[in-house]
């Protein structure tokens, strides 16, 4: 069956926020797996970015992708700072196993 | 980038003259481009954890392991704020109608991918000099 142009349309940007959609659940779950690798050597470290892939999918849940989204630029800038965060916990989790290992 | 510009402001407020708000999709697209290269950037730290945590030491090459772990975690934390600025230009670029900004994303993964090879190999060649 033949669609109008603007039922086309709307298709697609109902898919490409679906699959925007999807792509927030994936870098919940990528948060989720950081912090079980770091969860092994430092708990607490680990529980709270494990807490912050929960945090992620959470904003998801919260603040949907939309066309006009004008919180989308402190979204994503939230979550650049919040995995240079987790890099910077995760380079201190290194350098603490790594004296440990020599006791 | 100016902060103090409005003019580059990709997201919040009226939009300055000769912008426009692009197509919904490709708006999406670059939202999920952002986080592939973000999901990359945890990739990477994880790579790094998992080297120093998961494997045995080197014979004969005790820093081998935070050798190649550190720079893993370091590129990855690059790869997450040059992601963001990407996203900032290439949004600023759909608003205006220009050509897309070039990326240095794939510039940083493929000469980091390569350099952590050829450590790797060195690593690799110096534990087994030691074992023997």
């Amino acid at each position: 069956m033949a669609r109008a142009p603007g039922e086309r349309e709307d298709l697609e940007v109902v898919l490409a926020r679906e699959r925007t959609n999807m792509a927030w659940t994936r870098t919940a779950i990528a948060f989720a797996a950081t912090g079980a690798a770091i969860l092994k050597n430092h708990l607490v470290a680990g529980l709270v970015v494990l807490a912050l892939g929960v945090v992620t999918w959470g904003m998801r849940l919260a603040f949907p992708p939309t066309i006009d989204d004008q919180s989308r630029p402190r979204r994503l800038l939230l979550v650049t700072i919040t995995v240079s965060a987790v890099g910077i916990v995760a380079l201190v989790v290194v350098f603490t196993a790594h004296s440990a290992g020599f006791r | 980038m100016n902060a103090a510009d409005p003019s580059e402001d990709p997201g919040d407020g009226a939009l300055p003259a000769g912008e426009s708000e692009p197509d919904a999709r490709y708006t999406f697209a670059n939202e999920r481009t952002f986080l592939a290269w973000t999901r990359t950037s945890l990739a990477f730290i994880v790579a790094g954890l998992g080297i120093v945590q998961l494997l045995p030491p080197f014979p004969g090459v005790p820093w081998g392991r935070h050798l190649l772990g550190v720079p893993l975690i370091a590129v990855g934390v690059v790869i997450a704020i040059a992601s963001y600025g990407q996203w900032v230009r290439s949004q600023l670029a759909l608003r205006r109608g220009e050509p897309l900004p070039r990326s240095v994303l794939p510039i940083i993964l493929t000469i980091t991918i390569t350099v952590m090879a050829a450590i790797s190999a060195v690593v690799l060649l110096l534990s087994a000099i030691g074992r023997s």
